[in-house]
């Protein structure tokens, strides 16, 4: 077994080509850089399908864009799945395998190989998705009109995703599990690291029941003849509980942390109760169990309508405004103590929990049966607000930890910029469709058409504004890419930029290498 | 590795192997647990309904009691080789990882006979593509499982499986039981309950 400072060289002195060290490193920084750079490309594809449903929307009964109403199902699932299982799941695990190792004080990632595994499975799978979806393949459609084929690629590219991201996971949570450094407990975990050890174990629990969903549609649909779950009209409704209240709480959960991590930083204040906090992550992270919540188990009443579904709903709200408090709170004992001006990811982070308070508040609405808000536009609005909480978050979470993961300094005015313009198009998007959902429009709106976007419907002011904010969403987003790139070309950084008092600041990460892992008991025992 | 390099001391973790292992197995336990509840909610709408769940005379109980058995019997061999590993005893774990791997082995080969034998196609129903993504999944499960015990006897031939170096025995023993416990639902659920 051998040990080498990341980004040296390896294997017996031979320095790996720059395509070599790319595809083989175990160095957890590379990999974190990997993940989120994949997530920011993946997110301006999904923002721009986003955007040409929103511009379709406009007139939906001329659908200039799509041509039918399939293929603008196609692009409106599209956009749901790519930002949660594309873009925001992927640059939290990169910002978890880039950041949580070294919070522990762990040197390295535990099973790095594994990692980089999840990583590569991870992008082919996405590969596969969007030229799944892209080919007239997707997760089925209204008309039942896809081609099977490139069904069954969108969910082998699917299981793919959620194999990678999964395998991801279980590294990162056992780092944090095992991979503590001396003396440090669970309750002394920064709060990033317990918020990916909550959210990954939602995760580990959640998405492999989506995979045996997607399993029972993928053998039935290339079976000789769908009988149930392949048959396409139903594909999505078997899968849409992922992304969708509560499921969807797990996926920007750790948002918490990164805001949690950062705000008594910046204000140089300590958390009054840092256990508080833990506690309070932790009943968010069990209440966003989503995978019981599937129309499959509606026998007699249905999922939504009963009580642990609508409890959850509610119970979820109070315990992010706790949260939203308790940062508040460290900012307004803290705001004396700071000098200089406040940084730039200190706005994000808790504009990003706000947000998921506004999403966590819209799920409570739809979950009140008189309302009928379930089926509504209030549904997207909902997944907007939080997915674009966690977004957001990622942003923060970018600009902060930036400098350790690429060694390199931005400018921090732009990054905050390209944040902002997304957290402007989140409200753009959210608000009017919150407001059509009470107006009774219907989550995928090609199945109301006469409600969705014609002059006589009294929304088309609302989708206007809508596609506004879709347009703000994507400038964002390619500011982000902008800012990723600037920062590659920027000069060296510092070691603490912030004064960060967590183990990451002062920690010097390691790449384990062997050139027999799987046989080499040395290196499973001590890595 | 650079001889003028000082590389930071070895991290002492306790036991990833084994925590790992049981991180990824409770992730193949939800896997089959969604498939699980699935097929009993759908099983116990068409009985409510009345409907035909499985053709009459299609789900037999000896060759799923056969393989509940074979399954039950890998449980104390890899508890056998686990033993073995922490007493330093090498003949015998040899022995306990074979036996367990030839176990799963043959379950998998009276698997695939039973259903050849049956010839029940996929498509006959929703019990039917049910019946086949439960019992292959868990194939599968297995056959990871044979690859794994495969990698530790090679292990085990090159002195790496010792009482200190015993993680990656009992990471494996904790997958088999898990497939043993996954085969037992599914004996349960299908093979007896029907």
């Amino acid at each position: 077994m051998t040990e080498t400072a990341a980004d040296t060289t390896r294997m017996g002195g031979v320095v790996p080509t720059a395509l070599e060290a790319a595809v083989t490193t175990t160095d957890h920084l590379r990999i974190g850089r990997a993940w989120l750079a994949s997530g920011a490309l993946l997110l301006v594809a999904s923002l721009v399908a986003g955007l040409l449903v929103s511009v379709e929307r406009m007139d939906l009964t001329g659908m200039a864009v799509f041509g039918d109403v399939d293929s603008l199902f196609r692009f409106w699932s599209a956009y749901r799945v790519g930002l949660v299982l594309l873009v925001v799941v992927p640059v939290f695990v990169g910002l978890a395998t880039a950041v949580v190792p070294l919070q522990v004080g762990a040197s390295s990632i535990v099973f790095p190989r594994a990692v980089a595994l999840g990583f590569w499975v991870w992008a082919l799978g996405a590969a596969f998705t969007v030229a799944g979806f892209v080919i007239d393949g997707g997760l089925g459609t209204p008309g039942a009109v896809s081609r099977t084929d490139a069904v069954a690629l969108t969910l082998l590219g699917l299981l793919m995703v959620i194999g990678g991201i999964c395998c991801a996971t279980v590294c990162i949570l056992t780092t944090i599990v095992a991979g503590r450094t001396a003396g440090m407990n669970l309750s002394r975990v920064p709060l990033f690291a317990w918020s990916v050890l909550v959210a990954g174990s939602i995760w580990l629990v959640t998405l492999p029941v989506l995979a045996a969903n997607t399993v029972l549609i993928y053998v039935d649909l290339t079976g000789r003849s769908a009988v149930a779950f392949g048959v396409e009209d139903t594909i999505w409704g078997q899968l849409s509980w992922a992304f969708s209240h509560p499921q969807v709480y797990a996926f920007a959960l750790p948002l918490v942390g990164i805001a949690g991590d950062i705000v008594p930083v910046a204000a140089r204040r300590r958390h009054g109760n840092h256990r508080a906090l833990l506690v309070l992550t932790a009943l968010i992270g069990v209440l966003s169990f989503g995978a019981y919540a599937q129309a499959a188990f509606d026998i007699g009443t249905p999922i939504r309508e009963q009580a642990i579904f609508v409890v959850e709903a509610f119970l979820i709200v109070p315990l992010v405004l706790l949260v939203l408090v308790g940062l508040v709170d460290v900012l307004r004992r803290g705001v004396g103590n700071r000098r200089t001006r406040m940084p730039a990811p200190l706005y994000l982070s808790v504009l990003s929990v706000l947000f998921l308070l506004n999403g966590t508040v819209l799920g409570a609405l739809r979950a009140v049966a008189p309302l009928d808000l379930l089926d509504r536009s209030t549904t997207g609005a909902q997944f907007t607000f939080t997915i674009g909480a966690a977004l957001l978050a990622a942003m923060a979470g970018t600009l902060w930890w930036g400098d350790l993961i690429v060694g390199r300094v931005v400018p921090q005015g732009f990054g905050l910029a390209s944040a902002l313009a997304v957290a402007v198009g989140i409200v753009l998007v959210a608000v009017p469709d919150t407001i059509s959902g009470f107006m009774g429009l219907t989550d995928f709106t090609g199945g109301d058409l006469g409600g969705a976007g014609n002059p006589e419907s009294g929304v088309d002011v609302l989708n206007t504004v809508a596609l506004v904010g879709s347009a703000h969403l994507l400038v964002g987003a390619l500011g982000w890419l902008v800012t990723g790139v600037l920062r590659l070309r920027g000069a060296r950084s510092l070691a603490d930029p912030w004064g960060g008092h967590t183990l990451e600041w002062s920690t010097s990460p390691v790449e384990v290498t062997s050139e027999s892992p799987l046989l080499d008991a040395t290196v499973e025992a001590g890595a | 590795m650079s001889s003028t390099t000082f590389s930071p001391a070895v991290p002492n973790r306790p036991r990833t192997l084994v925590i790992g292992s049981a991180l990824a197995t409770s992730g193949v336990l939800m896997f089959f647990g969604g498939l699980f509840a699935l097929y009993f909610s759908r099983r116990a709408d068409a009985m409510a309904w009345g409907t035909e769940w499985f053709p009459e005379g299609a789900i037999r109980l000896p060759p799923g009691g056969m393989n509940m058995a074979t399954m039950a019997l890998s449980a104390i061999t890899m508890a056998w080789a686990v033993y073995s590993v922490i007493n330093n005893d090498r003949i015998h774990s040899y022995l306990a990882m074979a036996i367990t791997a030839v176990m799963g082995v043959a379950m998998l080969n009276q698997t695939v006979f039973y259903f050849n034998d049956i010839a029940l196609p996929i498509d006959h129903s929703e019990a039917t593509t049910f019946l086949f993504v439960i019992v292959g999944a868990h194939m599968a499960m297995v056959l990871v499982g044979v690859f794994w015990l495969g990698l530790l006897l090679l292990r085990a031939l090159g002195g790496q499986d010792t009482s200190r170096n015993r993680d990656l025995v009992s990471a494996a023993a904790l997958y088999w039981y898990a497939a043993v416990v996954v085969y037992m639902v599914i004996w349960l659920g299908i093979y007896i309950a029907k």
